[in-house]
């Protein structure tokens, strides 16, 4: 077969692409490979001076306890991200597409958060859970008489960081799994439903199996969530603390970077984002391979 | 006729093309709502009686951003001519090399300004002798009380507490008898550390403070930081003290503070004039007293916070000259009143406080003369000059971060000589990427 039948010259096609490697190289391969070289150098003020010193930056970050700490906050936060928004977004995406009244009103509320720029939602919590003055605070204390300090505890802190983070995506998870349980096969639940198969053995021998694709898709997305887009809402409501809890890599890259201007070593942190990212990507790829149901 | 036509569009003409010709600066800030207008309307001002000059000036973001954002266009070969930079920033400014000593490119016939500052101020921005940075916004804290909440505990509502121990006894009776839900509040700042080490006549770092030499030693672990630590873990154990949870939140502390919770606020003079609308509007009489020192030591006075203003190199001359003629035109003695009483910073030179005080503007509005009374009796020594220390954000961070685990019970001696040793670590490494 031709695969050239559609164009007459060989270097149409090129031609056609080559904007959008113009664009892959400029904004992503040169900036990526530009973090690579700086990682491995020790950088003043933003790279107005700079001297090579090999793999330092990387000793530094693999032996202070510091950034252990780091990778244990983004490890704990991140599992929790992508557990409790996927399990709750399968759950209430399995209820709103009942056939039942309002489910179209129900949908919209559910999406609605997702639809909030994360700056606000951390304004909005951060009013909320305020110890002194917040509204969620008044309530607790008027019914159950007590006010946990929410900013100042290192796990209530994270928790509320998990939270918000999980508020924010669950409705674009909603939004792929009412898709994917629109798209099942409708012959073979009914099936099964002939045959006496309750529920709940419906639910996890059919449907959640039919949906693994979509789940191996959203466990990508969230874990690229988890790990990049939490940047607002630690900004806005710990900054990383109670000395240190939150503080999450994107966050300390952030601050290494442009706040304290250790751009190598902001460099190497990203090195090491990148590649948990690409590694995380491949074994979920593979896993799903095997696991998934990618049907006809 | 046909002449004169000629004439009236040729002058049009060459008024336009000499219009063209004018020298334009930039001018970079970090200040944003009420004050970024009152900027404009300054620049405003420049323009109209300097028709040769145009000032455009640019808000970008916070200090921090503003200092980022400079350094990205000087390495573009594009700086603004003009840069505000906070006051911590001035290792950092020194040491990346894009700015030029301001002092030496001073003209002759505005030299005098120079020697007008006020003390405090000009030793603050005196780096080695001369000023490297014209200084503009400068603040202090300075206590903030509520006279209503004091009345109500049965204390006298015109003595402000003016030691540590004396906050705690005022903190007792306003917590027993109800007053306030809570006693005293300022944001979690290592701004407010450094000055209370400064009123000890401490230094934060080697070498001076880092002003005969450049610093290699943070001092966290030593006695005057000890003190103000066990302090303020007391107050914070007995529930007299109270914050957001979130760290440098300047905005939560004075919620905190004009809605009642609190009785007390420590925070910056350049908030006295929010802080009198704030009580006007939420109607209780307003107080101001020194910032609380420890016990039993000997008040050396506070640091200059704020920050002041740089001329960045590499511009063609007459460019320099007219950065500078706005400059000096912009911190000149009416342009400083005109400032600290549309903020509440100081009026950073004597001849603008004379101008102030023939006014009787102090005595009009007593607020603002504890901030400048405390300002003016600080003693002139190394400790209340301030460090100069290249990495101090990150320093700044890690103070906080000691507080902030010495609240969650961690032992006070642990702490500090666990924040000593990663200050010191993270200003070796600095030293390291500026060596030459």
């Amino acid at each position: 077969m031709d695969t050239h039948a559609a164009y007459k010259s060989r270097w149409l096609p090129w031609v056609l692409l080559a904007p959008t490697f113009v664009i892959l190289l400029v904004f992503l391969y040169y900036p990526t490979f530009e973090t690579f070289v700086l990682s491995l150098y020790r950088v003043a003020f933003l790279g107005l001076s700079k001297q090579f010193v090999g793999l330092e930056n990387y000793k530094e970050i693999f032996t202070d306890s510091k950034y252990r700490q780091i990778f244990w906050n983004t490890a704990v936060f991140s599992f929790f991200v992508v557990l409790l928004s996927m399990a709750v977004g399968l759950g209430l995406s399995v209820l709103a597409n009942q056939k039942i009244r309002g489910r179209g009103f129900y949908r919209l509320m559910l999406i609605w958060p997702y639809a909030l720029s994360p700056a606000v939602a951390g304004v909005i919590f951060l009013f909320l859970f305020n110890e002194q003055s917040g509204i969620v605070n008044y309530l607790l204390s008027v019914t159950l008489g007590i006010s946990p300090n929410w900013l100042t505890n290192p796990v209530l802190a994270m928790a509320l960081l998990i939270f918000v983070a999980v508020w924010k995506n669950v409705g674009y998870n909603v939004v792929f799994y009412i898709a994917g349980l629109q798209n099942l096969p409708g012959e073979v639940l009914e099936a099964a439903l002939i045959d006496g198969a309750t529920p709940w053995q419906r639910f996890w021998k059919i449907t959640f199996p039919l949906l693994g694709p979509m789940t191996i898709f959203l466990l990508i997305m969230n874990t690229i969530y988890a790990f990049f887009d939490a940047f607002a809402f630690v900004d806005l409501l710990t900054k990383g603390g109670p000395s240190n809890a939150t503080n999450l890599l994107i966050y300390n890259i952030y601050r290494d970077g442009f706040e304290y201007y250790k751009t190598g070593l902001a460099a190497a942190q990203s090195v090491i984002l990148f590649v948990a990212v690409v590694v995380l990507t491949i074994i979920q790829l593979r896993f799903g391979e095997s696991r998934a149901h990618y049907g006809g | 006729m046909k002449r004169l036509i000629t004439v009236v569009g040729l002058s049009a003409l060459l008024g336009f093309a000499f219009a063209a010709e004018k020298v334009q600066v930039t001018f970079w800030h970090a200040f944003g709502g009420g004050r970024k207008a009152f900027i404009e309307r300054a620049v405003q001002d420049f323009n109209f009686m300097h028709p040769g000059i145009e000032v455009k000036v640019e808000h970008k973001g916070s200090y921090r951003d503003t200092l980022n954002a400079a350094i990205l266009a000087a390495k573009q070969g594009n700086p603004p001519h003009l840069v505000q930079i906070f006051e911590v920033g001035s290792q950092l400014a020194i040491d990346s090399g894009i700015f030029v000593p301001i002092e030496d490119y001073v003209p002759a016939d505005l030299k005098f300004q120079l020697d007008d500052y006020i003390k405090p101020v000009a030793n603050y921005y005196r780096i080695g002798g001369k000023f490297n940075s014209i200084p503009w916004n400068s603040s202090n804290p300075i206590l903030y009380y509520n006279k209503d909440i004091f009345k109500k505990a049965g204390l006298d509502p015109n003595k402000p507490p003016q030691t540590f121990n004396e906050v705690v006894r005022a903190c007792e009776k306003i917590i027993a008898s109800k007053a306030a839900p809570k006693c005293i509040t300022w944001p979690l700042h290592s701004w407010f550390v450094e000055q209370w080490i400064a009123e000890q006549g401490a230094l934060l770092a080697n070498n001076e403070n880092g002003r005969a030499g450049r610093a290699t030693d943070v001092y966290i672990n030593s006695e005057a930081m000890k003190r103000i630590m066990k302090w303020w873990k007391g107050l914070y154990d007995k529930g007299f003290y109270a914050y957001t949870g979130k760290p440098e939140d300047w905005d939560g502390a004075n919620q905190l503070f004009v809605s009642k919770q609190a009785a007390m606020e420590i925070t910056s003079t350049s908030d006295v004039t929010f802080m009198q609308t704030a009580a006007f509007e939420n109607g209780f009489a307003l107080g101001t007293g020194f910032l609380p020192v420890p016990d039993g030591i000997e008040r050396n006075g506070t640091v200059v916070g704020g920050a002041s203003l740089w001329l960045t190199k590499g511009h063609p001359d007459k460019e320099m000259k007219a950065a500078l003629t706005f400059l000096l035109w912009f911190t000149n003695t009416e342009n400083m009143v005109r400032w600290h009483k549309g903020t509440g910073y100081f009026p950073v030179l004597n001849t603008s406080v004379k101008v102030l005080e023939w006014q009787n503007w102090f005595e009009r509005n007593p607020a603002y003369r504890a901030a400048f009374d405390q300002l003016l009796q600080s003693k002139a020594n190394r400790a209340t000059q301030g460090a100069l220390i290249g990495p101090f954000p990150e320093i700044r961070t890690i103070i906080e971060n000691m507080v902030q685990e010495i609240f969650q019970g961690k032992d006070i001696a642990k702490a500090l000589a666990e924040a000593d040793a990663k200050a010191d670590k993270a200003l070796q490494q600095y030293n390291a990427s500026v060596a030459k």
